[in-house]
């Protein structure tokens, strides 16, 4: 019998956005749609038909057939082998084993710190999540949900290297003591300490510096210039009801105060979650507009979003600074520019407006900036400027006083990696002045600078150490150690304490483990004066319980005297062949510090989906014009016959597959461009961005810092240009990061955002293989991401307002007219009893759109949580990537064709999009437990069955790897382990494949992040989301202690206590799952449908019956009645913008 | 043609069909019984690095399951004691026996309770007898607080000298319980009472239960299955036995 198939109803008529994943989708090709069709596309790209697909069944049930007959032999030794318990010879207090155990602390970051509550067990970190308590909290995003790998990664430095070699201890601290013993400065990271700013001030240093390469020096020169040194600025977004952001990721890459507000300012909900009121909030929701070259996830989020070239962000600026009456300011822009801006801020004016700009832009364009807040009456109100006093200089001040010879021994404490960036500073390189002096470094990772450093001392990780920090407004936070360093490092207080006494003395974590780190001291009397005569014993063990203390904050400076505007020097547009060059902050590694974190890396990117890698991203336009546009859309790859060779010549051609090799699609290589700065050029393979400014490159920095023999693999058609054998160095780097990306901080000047003017030509007959999962795990059909405006839409020439859309949400796509689906599976079993029979608890989580960023901190602390492996560059490419929760991004065009009109021709410039919206929706998709579950009644083996509850299980010992539930999956939420990814390192060159011969991971620093509650999966099982089933287990024991305490408190025998469904109830609130956890914008809900306390009952009812009007389920017409729902996108335009009447119809229907 | 095969190979196909059945046959009953936990760990024993006595400890001096294994009430992992557990009463009782030097030397300390010099303190390494494997996860905590007794699992440890492996362990043996939970649950009061007996509890409590047609000529097992049925309801007691109750 031949296969059914589900044929998907057409695109009805009226439906006129337009949506899509890739340029592939966008051009709409045939080929890409059966690839990507596919479950694991990679593993049927050779079978080109059914036939091929059947013999390969025989030759399976072959190779099993002898597989089994051999099985026979192994059987030699059955009995267990002896294992043994060892309990502690003296017990800590606190810790019971098996039980997980939390920590308030908290991970410094520039500007900052993250407030975060750390599990443990048995000592071990295993996890980071949000410290609720916090008032600045901001849940984590990505790369702090990653941390706790970067503590395990067996890379870390652990050894004193003198000149990149090794020496003892006692040899390191003599050299340190000779080369602190000269005229010394230290460079510090840009974050905030307490303590150090303490220990430094009784220091006899020569100077005391902060640098990190991204973090806003221009703001920074703004903010000493027109308020005092030590000056910050912080958002207080609940206080602006207009934003205008111009290239400024304050969600994300480039925060500038807490967030919270801004949500709040979106959200419909009422306190308690309730949307009954939801037509009344969307009236008052705050708007968002942004500006900026290439799209950010707070573009992503914007209600009108415009591409705006980096070079004109001055020319913006002015425009607007003359649309608000500032003299001598002139609105240049023209046509839907001028239009946009001049409606823009019209209604900044009217309704409490806030500007903000990008932290990394010029001092004149902050200082215009700060004018137009004041302006607009935002300085003071959402816009704060407060006193940090940190006393710390530029490296701009550290270049001069290296030049005067004020300085003999430069100590680097910052995370960053100053040799491997090598700012520019007034012409000379940073290198070149390090030369004349010695150099320290502290740092956790043998990188470029500890290689090239006169010593270099190994660090302890925050996790590690004692330390403190203030959060964004100036609250004193602690940062505890979990766990001894492991690899012996140093922590900067430790090695501060040391400088102020003896070298010789410093704290030894591996010899010295009975002694407590005098850090603690150091901390406790910075804290002890910090809190003055409020502190006493009990608040510092406040301090240490809840991670902070709320008693300060930062005074806010409301001096503006000296605020001034400046005169612009207004930059021309680019244009073809002088295009403007972005150095942007990488979402995954930053800038380059977290290269040797393995789940970042794995991370795709949020807006173009690359793993593993960086590349340049150019606007549609910009590729047509390299001439690289029809290259990557082009998937058929059609050639002449090979008898063409022999000289006989036919028409007929002769195809190579059905889909390139080369082409978008199973093992992607992009073409490569050659990027020209000055006189620097450097080869990256291309990325199309889509809503990216025209003549606009955008490059993220980090990558590159090491190559070795293998680098060239990666390369179809030979190798760039300047690799040669000598190029290749990998002392700096890991195994992870080893041949990761290309290195662009040679292109950058200082400490530049962008550069102008530069040159790019296409490499011909170049290629490089890219891992992108932009088309992995795609799901078909309608309506997958819903969008409604807040304001009236047009429809068949009526308006629709707001209320009447929330009212439709449900029947978006096939939901008006599918018919009931009737399934043949019954939701009772033979005696008639449901199999959802528990009483107590079911559980549902919701999605909110509105919220969602598509951040990857879910995605990340699922990986943590939940033993997830990575797989390695090579085995993404297939698809193989394990994530339970996957982030789907969808691009929608706003309708430009009117119903019946011929499909009009794409317009690829960047500046129609000024008039014609294009919009991001990002989609976090994990299983959604199917009460209805296609995938449990195809699997041979029972391995994933429903629990009482409502949770699809999976039992992995089950599981025979099969892989029909993943076929038979319509949300492709499943994912197999096709290696044992945890027992062999995937990142090691082709060593999966290697088989019993690779190399091990086993027993290797990662593992001890392992969470004890979750198997870790071997090869061959299938895996996936179970609502962190393990918590939910946890969370029921402990209420069933509940019955004891009752009996307990009762005095009597237990035999008079009765315990109902009450005292077996998880307490509302008392459980949530990893991504829940870590989302900073509380997009996702999650709880027990049968608790009426609970938040989830504002979207779902008991029944599972969607109650919240925006509520709807992913392909809801297919009757798989999932317990996961999503909260369809609200948008807030603005009419008088142009082409406002079309934001928020972007509902992304896949086909 | 003459006969390539005499007679008798006639019915040579069906005894070598006999033939193999049987093997085959022995080689699935062999390894049904052989095979499964009942048959490979009950009755383990191992020589533990201190011959610690439970019939000693418990049944001739009293002391509670809890004083030992203290979490196994708060976390789902019955700990072993840490070293300075036994040193409690050991700093006192047998001091200086040649059986206790592993836990003296856990503790740094020489023969006559005096602490050794740079003692490295190696921690007691005590052989495992139960183990389940990595896949599932056992809370005892879940049980002991819901009327399972230890008894259930680990059988009469108050007569071990030497505990061994007493029950299968197997997941037949879990979901036994699972399913039919009543003929192991007993007042909450009970649970560390190793030699607790429903039928003599039930002649003293049975009226203020309220255990209408109580008959003192119940047998244990009806007796157990009487209260076990009574405190099932009272506390609602519904073990699950779908695959994430114990593998996730």
């Amino acid at each position: 019998m031949s296969k059914r198939k589900w044929f998907h109803p057409d695109v009805p008529a009226e439906e006129l956005t337009s949506s899509f994943r890739s340029v592939g989708e966008l051009e709409d090709t045939a080929e890409l749609r059966a690839w990507a069709g596919r479950e694991f596309p990679s593993a049927l790209e050779t079978m080109s038909d059914e036939d091929d697909r059947e013999s390969t069944r025989r030759d399976f049930m072959k190779v099993m057939g002898a597989s089994a007959a051999l099985a026979g032999f192994g059987l030699a030794a059955c009995r267990r082998p002896e294992a043994h318990i060892v309990p502690f010879s003296k017990a800590p207090e606190w810790v019971i084993p098996g039980k997980a155990l939390y920590y308030a602390s908290s991970m410094p970051s520039a500007g900052g710190a993250v407030p975060l509550m750390v599990t443990t067990y048995e000592g071990r970190p295993t996890l980071v999540a949000p410290n609720k308590l916090h008032p600045e909290v901001d849940g984590t995003d990505a790369m702090v949900a990653a941390s706790p790998l970067n503590l395990y990664d067996p890379a870390r430095s652990r050894y004193f290297l003198a000149k990149g070699e090794k020496v003892e201890r006692a040899k390191a601290l003599k050299i340190l003591a000779e080369l602190t013993g000269k005229k010394t400065a230290i460079v510090f990271g840009e974050d905030v300490s307490p303590t150090r700013d303490r220990l430094v001030k009784d220091l006899d240093l020569a100077g005391a510096y902060q640098y990190e390469a991204l973090a806003g020096a221009g703001q920074k020169a703004a903010l000493a210039e027109v308020f005092q040194k030590g000056a910050a600025l912080t958002h207080n977004y609940s206080k602006a009801k207009r934003i205008l952001s111009v290239d400024a990721d304050f969600l994300e890459t480039d925060k500038q105060g807490p967030v919270k507000g801004f949500y709040k300012g979106r959200s419909l909900a009422d306190k308690n979650g309730d949307e009954s009121h939801a037509v009344e909030k969307a009236a008052k929701m705050n708007r968002l507009y942004v500006a900026e070259p290439a799209y950010s996830l707070t573009g992503g989020l914007a209600d009108h979003r415009a591409p705006l070239a980096p070079s004109q962000v001055g020319v913006f600026l002015s425009a607007v600074a003359a649309e608000l009456g500032l003299p001598s300011y002139s609105n240049t822009l023209t046509g839907d520019q001028a239009a946009w801006v001049k409606a823009c801020v019209k209604d900044l004016k009217a309704h409490d407006g806030l500007l903000v700009l990008g932290s990394r832009y010029s001092k004149d364009l902050h200082l215009l900036a700060l004018s137009i807040n004041k302006e607009l009456g935002a300085l003071g109100k959402s816009l704060h400027i407060q006193d940090t006093k940190s006393p710390y200089g530029t490296i701009e001040d550290l270049a001069a006083a290296l030049k005067a010879g004020e300085v003999e021994t430069v100590i680097f404490a910052t995370p960053a990696n100053p040799v491997h960036e090598n700012p520019v500073i007034d012409g000379t390189p940073l290198c070149d002045i390090l030369e004349k002096v010695s150099v320290v470094h502290l740092g956790e990772r043998t990188d470029a600078t500890a290689h090239c450093a006169d010593l270099h001392i190994p660090a302890a990780h925050y996790l590690e150490s004692w330390s403190d920090t203030c959060s964004t407004r100036g609250r004193y936070s602690v940062v505890q150690p979990m766990i001894m360093p492991l690899y012996g490092g140093v922590s900067e207080v430790e090695f501060l304490l040391a400088l102020q006494g003896d070298v010789a003395d410093l704290y030894n974590s591996l010899e010295d483990a009975k002694m407590v780190s005098p850090a603690y001291e150091a901390v406790r009397m910075t804290f002890e004066k910090f809190a003055g005569k409020k502190y006493s014993q009990g608040l510092l063990k406040q301090l240490l319980r809840e991670g902070f203390w709320n008693g300060k904050k930062y005074k806010s400076i409301t001096e503006t005297a000296k605020l001034s505007t400046p005169s612009l020097e207004l930059q021309k547009a680019p244009t073809k062949g002088a295009y403007d060059l972005v150095f942007a902050t990488d979402a995954s590694i930053q800038d380059g510090r977290y290269i040797n974190n393995a789940w970042l890396q794995e991370a795709p990117d949020p807006i173009t989906k690359l793993t593993w890698d960086n590349c340049v991203q150019v606007s549609p336009q910009t590729a047509k014009d390299l001439g690289l546009y029809e290259e990557i859309v082009e998937l058929e790859k059609e050639e002449k016959a090979w008898w063409a060779t022999l000289g006989i010549d036919t028409d007929s051609k002769y195809k190579t597959s059905a889909v390139s090799e080369d082409k978008e699609g199973p093992s992607l290589a992009a073409p490569m461009l050659r990027v020209n700065c000055g006189s620097r050029s450097i080869e990256l393979p291309v990325v199309i961005g889509f809503g990216q400014a025209d003549n606009t490159l955008v490059v993220s920095l980090g990558y590159g810092q090491g190559y070795d023999e293998h680098w060239g693999d990666d390369f179809k058609g030979g190798l760039p240009t300047g690799y040669e054998g000598k190029s290749i160095k990998v002392c700096d780097v890991s195994s992870v990061s080893v041949n990761r990306g290309f290195d662009v901080y040679p292109l950058r000047d200082g400490e530049d955002y962008f550069a102008s003017g530069v040159s790019a030509e296409k490499v011909d007959g170049l290629r490089y293989k890219i891992a992108r999962t932009q088309e992995h795990h795609s799901m078909y059909g309608r309506a997958l991401a819903r969008e409604i405006s807040a304001q009236p839409i047009d429809k068949y020439g009526h308006d629709v307002d707001f209320a009447h859309q929330l009212k439709k949400v449900q029947k978006h796509g096939m939901d008006s007219h599918a018919p009931e689906n009737n399934t043949l599976y019954k939701q009772q079993d033979i005696k008639g009893k449901s199999h959802l029979s528990d009483k107590i608890h079911q559980w549902a989580m919701a999605i909110d759109l509105s919220s969602c960023t598509g951040c990857n901190a879910c995605l990340v602390a699922c990986q943590a949580e939940n033993n997830i492996p990575v797989v390695g560059k090579t085995q993404v490419a297939m698809g193989r990537e394990m994530h339970w929760i996957r982030m789907d991004r969808y691009f929608a065009e706003a309708p430009e064709k009117k119903s019946g009109d011929p499909k009009p021709e794409k317009k690829h410039d960047s500046d129609s999009l000024w008039a014609k919206p294009l919009e991001m929706i990002p989609q976090p998709v994990a299983c959604v437990q199917c009460e209805s579950a296609p995938c449990e009644t195809v699997c041979p083996v029972n391995a994933t069955v429903h629990t009482e509850d409502g949770l699809n299980s999976m039992a992995y010992n089950r599981c025979i790897g099969t892989r029909y539930c993943a076929n038979n999956c319509p949300y492709k939420a499943r994912r197999f382990n096709f290696f044992d990814y945890n027992k062999r390192n995937p990142v090691i060159h082709k060593n999966l494949y290697k088989g019993p011969f690779g190399e091990k991971q086993v027993g290797e620093a990662p593992h001890l992040q392992r969470n004890p509650n979750v198997t870790v999966r071997m090869r061959g099982v299938m895996e996936k989301c179970t609502y962190c089933v393990q918590r939910l287990k946890a969370a029921k024991i402990d209420a069933k202690k509940n019955v004891k305490d009752k009996v307990l408190a009762a005095g009597t025998s237990s035999v008079n206590v009765s315990a109902d469904e009450k005292t077996l109830r998880i307490s509302t609130g008392a459980v949530s799952v990893a991504c829940q956890d870590a989302c900073p914008s509380e997009a996702i809900t999650f709880g027990n449908l049968l608790d009426p306390k609970d938040k989830i009952r504002t979207v779902k009812s008991r029944n599972n019956e969607l109650v919240n009007k925006r509520g709807y389920d992913l392909l809801n017409y297919i009757g798989t009645l999932p317990r996961t729902s999503y909260l369809a996108r609200v948008k807030n335009p603005n009419k008088a913008m142009p082409g406002g009447e079309k934001v928020g119809q972007a509902t992304i229907h896949m086909h | 043609m003459a006969n390539i095969f005499p007679r008798w190979t006639n019915i040579l196909p069906l005894k070598i069909a006999i033939c193999l059945g049987s093997m085959a046959l022995c080689v699935v009953a062999g390894f049904s019984y052989y095979g499964t936990p009942k048959t490979q760990r009950v009755g383990y024993m191992p020589d533990q690095p201190i011959p610690y006595d439970h019939e000693l400890h418990v049944k001739e001096l009293g002391l509670d399951c809890r004083y030992c294994h203290s979490f196994v009430d708060q976390s789902g992992h019955a700990n072993i004691p840490s070293a300075n557990t036994c040193w409690n009463c050991h700093q006192h009782v047998a001091k200086g026996s040649e059986k206790l030097a592993p836990l003296r030397a856990a503790l740094g300390l020489d023969k006559d309770h005096a602490p050794i010099e740079g003692a490295k303190r190696t921690p007691i390494q005590w052989v495992r007898v139960h183990k389940t494997p990595d896949y599932a996860f056992f809370d005892h905590s879940a049980h002991v607080n819901r009327g399972v007794s230890c008894v259930s699992c680990h059988g009469q440890v108050n007569e071990m000298p030497v505990v061994y492996h007493a029950e299968s362990l197997s997941m037949e043996f879990c979901l036994d319980c699972h399913r039919a939970p009543e003929k192991h649950l007993r007042p909450l009061e009970e649970v560390y009472n190793l030699e607790y007996n429903p039928k003599e509890y039930l002649a003293q409590h049975h009226a203020a239960l309220g255990v209408e047609d109580y008959d003192s000529n119940w047998s244990e097992k009806k007796a157990q299955l009487e209260l076990g049925h009574l405190l099932k309801e009272k506390w609602s007691v519904t073990p699950r036995t779908s695959c994430a109750t114990c593998h996730h």
